[in-house]
Formats: structure tokens, sequence, C-alpha cells
């Protein structure tokens, strides 16, 4: 999961990698660092920010203040701008560094390119060298690709990439990345960072368990996801079809055909039923999520279980269902697995009406026509 | 190793006595897995269901000759039992536990890779030979014995896809689930030689989503051995939203790399045919292997 710059730079900072100094805002703009210029940019955990007009670059404070009002409260790729980060403009050469955990190899990829900023990300699939993940091993590979590079920051591109290498082992990143580096005679300083983290590895690295639990809106599906022990993503704010589902494929996959079929999906859910234990409590808090939205058109819910008993989550759904007044849509549920007659006969008494069944392509024609009906 | 998977390939269940383990011991040997003993750190059960239960590896091992496991561990432990597994000489490693840390992973990787075994994980339903023997937790009525060999990122996935093709009389050859971890054992690119090398195997099915570059490296490898048999592909994660791990790790989508446009071209361009929706995919093995029913 990506962070945002600025708590990648915290990171950075800590780990003594320099970074521009700069001030966090969500509304009112405080004293501003320096004399300017500045880079306003917009806090969202997303990467070709610049190119969809998230980074500004202004001369005076009334730019500032310009661009901010005008981030602040729009979305930019899918996600809400809620802060902006404001810092002093950095000056010098830009290029690209990058420690990042290779999968294939078991190993570290190390990236150095000349050519910074947003041209390399349109430059394909950029090349590096591989090597063991262990910081010397990383610095003996940088020292290779900065070997031409001039003596003036040499050292200090070299100091920076074991420092990148060493925070990436330690907290146990995926990718840690400065694009742009800016480097000249009087130093060196990451102009952006890009840090990935495993949320796997949260229970055992306080440090960004907390730069997570600082955010709470802003990393709002991590947060959900540690605290609950399911994933639940919103997808669109407006969207008509609320998910329950079960397995992250299955459920993307779901979430791809409703789009193709012109329907708006409004979640990624993948609730994880063979660990409810008995409690309906995990379907009462998605359907809570759910219903939240008033654009709501109906739910679909597929379980596709292969251990769990169909029986017992039909008693649950039905449960969760009467312990959700603000449930007041459809509610089609596409059931296959161990015990679905058992299933579609307690829905069937507890619900009448709605429609059960093993068949997908089923339950969707009945989502597309609740949806039809009614837009 | 994988290729030639059967019932009587000798496994033991690592963790044997927890609830997982219990339950889906009894459910491998009933699908007809030669499931020959277990471990526990418990010293009070000596058997589960009539499994022995040994206090190690290494003992279970020696005793019943074991080459696979599948360990029923919880992520942070994953490690640790891994290398208890090695240790002891076991072949195939398959791990099961959602959610085992990418460094941690990593050092699995570099074990399994050392000692000269095969680790099917991190996260992973499992492996299944169906008709003869299973590792892991694939649903039964999603597995038929047929003519497809199936590997996939996901498992629920897989098991629509497999469930439709056992609806339609079509089954599967060899299914290797290689779970939706950015970094894991077995990946697509390993299993197709182990797919073209199958004799029962006559075409490929690959489930594949956003995230990572598993399916372009696939692509390549395809391309690069001939591409020797049919292989068609389902790729999950078109609306997946950019910088947000959609359930799985590996499924997260940074600027142009691991969308799904990357993956679709590079396969297309192999050979392979990419399907966009799971009834298109079944309809078209249905057409070509409507001989190959049971």
């Amino acid at each position: 999961m990506l962070l945002i710059e600025a708590d990648g730079k915290a990171l950075f900072a800590e780990q003594g990698i320099p970074v521009p100094a700069g001030v966090v805002v969500t509304d009112a703009v405080p004293a501003l660092p320096g004399d300017g210029p500045w880079m306003v940019k917009a806090q969202v955990p997303v990467g070709g920010r610049g190119k969809a007009g998230g980074i500004r670059r202004c001369d005076t404070r009334a730019a500032v203040e310009a661009a901010v009002a005008a981030m602040i409260g729009t979305r930019l790729k899918g996600h809400g701008i809620d802060a902006c980060l404001i810092e002093a403009a950095a000056a010098g050469q830009e290029r690209y560094l990058a420690v990042m955990v290779d999968p294939a190899s078991y190993g570290l990829r190390v990236i150095y390119a000349k050519q910074g900023g947003v041209k390399i990300e349109q430059a394909g699939a950029v090349v590096g060298r591989l090597c063991a993940p262990h910081p010397g091993a990383v610095a003996e590979a940088l020292a290779d690709l900065i070997a031409d590079e001039p003596d003036a920051w040499r050292d200090r591109v070299a100091a920076i990439g074991k420092a990148l290498a060493t925070m990436l082992l330690d907290r146990e990143l995926a990718l840690a990345e400065i694009n742009p580096l800016f480097v000249s005679e009087a130093g060196c300083v990451a102009g952006d960072a890009k840090v990935v983290i495993d949320l796997n590895a949260i229970p055992r690295q306080p440090r960004i368990a907390a730069i997570l639990a600082a955010r709470p809106e802003l990393y709002l599906d991590a947060n959900r996801k540690l605290a609950e022990g399911f994933d639940y993503v919103e997808l669109d704010p407006e969207g008509e079809i609320g998910l329950v589902t079960t397995g992250a494929g299955l459920s993307m996959m779901l979430i791809d055909e409703l789009t193709a079929r012109g329907a708006k999906p409004l979640n990624f859910c993948d609730i994880r039923t063979s660990l409810m234990r008995g409690s309906p409590a995990r379907l009462i808090r998605v359907l809570e999520w759910i219903t939240e939205r008033p654009s709501l058109k109906a739910v679909l819910v597929n379980i596709f279980a292969g251990i769990t008993d169909l029986g017992e989550f039909a008693g649950l759904l039905a449960a969760a269902i009467q312990a959700s007044p603000s449930l007041r849509v459809p509610v089609v549920a596409r059931l296959v697995g161990r015990n679905a007659d058992e299933a579609r006969r307690i829905l069937g008494e507890a619900q009448p009406g709605m429609l059960v069944t093993a068949d997908l392509e089923e339950a969707l024609a009945r989502i597309d026509a609740i949806v039809g009906s009614t837009s | 190793m994988i290729g030639s998977l059967s019932r009587t390939t000798p496994v033991i269940v690592q963790g044997i006595t927890g609830r997982m383990g219990r339950s889906h011991a009894v459910l491998m040997r009933a699908y007809g897995t030669n499931i020959v003993g277990g471990t526990s750190t418990r010293a009070d059960t000596k058997d589960v269901a009539g499994v022995p239960v040994f206090a190690s590896c290494a003992d279970a091992v020696l005793a019943t000759g074991a080459v696979a496991s599948v360990a029923m561990a919880p992520p942070e432990e994953t490690w640790g039992a891994v290398q208890e597994a090695l240790a002891a000489g076991i072949k195939l490693i398959v791990t099961v536990a959602e959610g085992v840390p990418m460094h941690d992973a990593i050092r699995i990787g570099r074990a399994v890779r050392r000692a000269g075994a095969i680790w099917v994980g991190a996260s992973t339903p499992g492996v299944a030979v169906p008709g003869e023997c299973k590792l892991g937790f694939l649903p039964d009525v999603c597995l038929n014995p047929g003519p497809l060999g199936i590997m996939s990122k996901s498992g629920t996935l897989s098991y629509e896809v497999g469930y439709r093709l056992a609806r339609d009389g079509l089954g599967q050859s060899i299914w290797v689930g290689v779970g939706g971890d950015p970094v894991k054992g077995v990946r697509f690119a390993d299993l197709l030689p182990v797919f073209f090398d199958d004799p029962g195997t006559k075409g490929i099915i690959l489930v594949g989503e956003v995230g990572g570059t598993e399916e372009e490296e696939c692509a390549a490898a395809y391309a690069r051995l001939g591409a020797r048999k049919p292989l068609f592909a389902l790729i999950a994660g078109r609306e997946a939203k950019e910088g947000v791990s959609m359930g799985h790790a590996g499924a997260l989508v940074h600027g142009e790399f691991g969308t799904i446009e990357s993956k679709t071209k590079q396969l297309t361009a192999a050979g392979a045919r990419v399907f966009t929706s799971i009834e298109s995919l079944i309809g078209q093995c249905g057409r070509i292997y409507r001989f190959d029913k049971r």
C-alpha cells in the first residue's frame, strides 16, 4: 500500500535522507517555509499526480493559497484530496533512485537513472541491478550505477541509496523511490517520496502502524482492514450496487463484469466467511457502510463456499438484514457450495421475495433489472 | 514434483492439531490424498482421526517417508514452518496462511531455492490433481478430472472457473493456486513447463489479477517455450483503484506497471487468448474441448 508523500518523507527524514522544508495543510495556509517559490502537492496515495494536475509550482503566497483552495475537496485519480503538502521548491538536476523488492529473484532491485521527473514513467520498463536483500549489496550495486556521476555529489547519492535500502529492510517495505532526486553541488534532496508498505508486516512495525493510525480518514481502507480483519474498499461513493462478497479475485472480477454491464459497483469486499465464527457482526458492519451511501440501489451477496456451511451463513445473513434498518433496497444472493439448499430454505422463510440462486448470471440479470427499473 | 503428484505421494500436515489442520487433514484424506502424518507442538496428541502425530517434521519424515507437506501455520509462523520442513528434507511445501509478511516470503523463497525444493504459497488454496489428490483446501465441488491445467492467483475466482468447467462436464488435469502475494513460491511462468510436459493437459487456463508482472513474465516464457499448448487467460481487476491493494497485497497498480492493459497486450502478443468475463472463457473452453468431456 502506497503512503502519501508527506509520510514517506517523514520516514526519509528519520533515515537521514534530506527532504525540502514543508508543511501539510488541510485548510488555512500557515507561515510558509522560506521565501518561495513553493510546490503545492495534493496528498493522495497515487502516482502520476503531476500529470493529473495535483502538483503546482507557485511564486507567491497568494498563488499558494489559491492552489490549496483549488485542490482541497476535489478528487484526483479516484482519491479525495483532504490535504496538501507545501514545500520550498528544490533545485538541481533531476535523477531517479529507487530500491524495491524484486519478487522473482527474492532480492532487491536498485534503479538509478539520469533522467528523473515524470519522463521516467513514460520510459517503460526501467532496468537496474538485482542484489541480495542487504544494505551492503545495495550499496555495491548502486556504486556501479553512479560510477560516472561527478565527485561533487556521487558520495551523497551513495549515502542516500544506502539509507533507502536500510529503511526498506528495517521497515519491511516493498518500494522506496525518490523521483525526482535533486542533485547539485549544494547538496542532494528528495523532491518526492513514493513508499509502498506491507500491511502484513504491520503487527511488527509499530512506526508504520502509527503512521496509518495518525490518518484514519486518509488511510481508511487500510485502517479498516487492520481493525476488522477483512477487506472493504469503497470504489465509488456514488455507486449503486453494494457488494457482500468473498474472495479478492472473484470480487474484483464481479466488479469488472458489473461495470462492463453498465452497473456502478459501490465497493470491493472480501468478507472471509470462515472467520465470522457464528456472529453476524461482520455482515452488519458491511451493510452499515454500504447503506450510508444514498445512491445505493441493490445489494449483491456472492458467496462461493468451499468450506463454509451455507446454512449457517444464511442464518447470519438473515440476522444481519433484520438488524440493519437502514437497508431499504433489494438484496440478491448467489450462494454456491456446502448446504446451499438449506441456505435457500432459511432465506426463503426469513426474506420472502429475495432471489437466492446458485447461478451468478441469473443474479447479475436480476441486478440489471433492479438498477434499470429505478434509474 | 507437481506434475508427478498422485494418490500415492506421501504427504504430512504441519500443525495438524489446530482447527484448520485437523479439519483439512480429514478432508484431504477423504479426497484421496495419502496423508501419512502430521506435526504438532502438543505432546499429548498421538493421532488425529487415525493420522499419526509427530513432534517435528524430521520425526515425521523419518517415520513415514513423506516428501510433501501442507503447512497449516499462521502467517507469522509460516517462515519457521518452512525452515523445519526444509531441514527435514521435504521437497514440496504448500503454505496456506493469508498475510505472510513480504520480507518473510523473501527469506522463504531464498531458503527453498537453496534447498532445491518447491514452494507453493505464501497464501494458496493449494494444489490438486483431480481424481488423485489435493494438497490444501480446493473445494471438491470444483474438482473434476479433465484436460485443462489451471494456475491462479485467486482462490475464489479459480473456484468459480473450476465449478463452471465441472458443471459443463469439463475438468482439470493439474490445478495450482499460486496465490495473490507479491512474493511467492512457484509463479505462472514456472508452471508452463509442468503443463507442457503433462500428457493429460491439453490446454492451460491462467487466472490472473492486476498488479505485479507475473502475467507479463508468463507471456514472455510462453512465447519463448514455443506456445506448445493453448493458453486462455482471465484477468481480474480492470476497475481496481490505483494505489490501493484490492484484498491481495499483490493486486496493486502503480502508474503503468501491473495494469490489465499491459498484461492483456503481452499475453495476446505471445499467442494467448485473454477473456474479459468468466462465461466467455468457459464458453470457449467448452467449444474447444467438447470431445474431452467426461
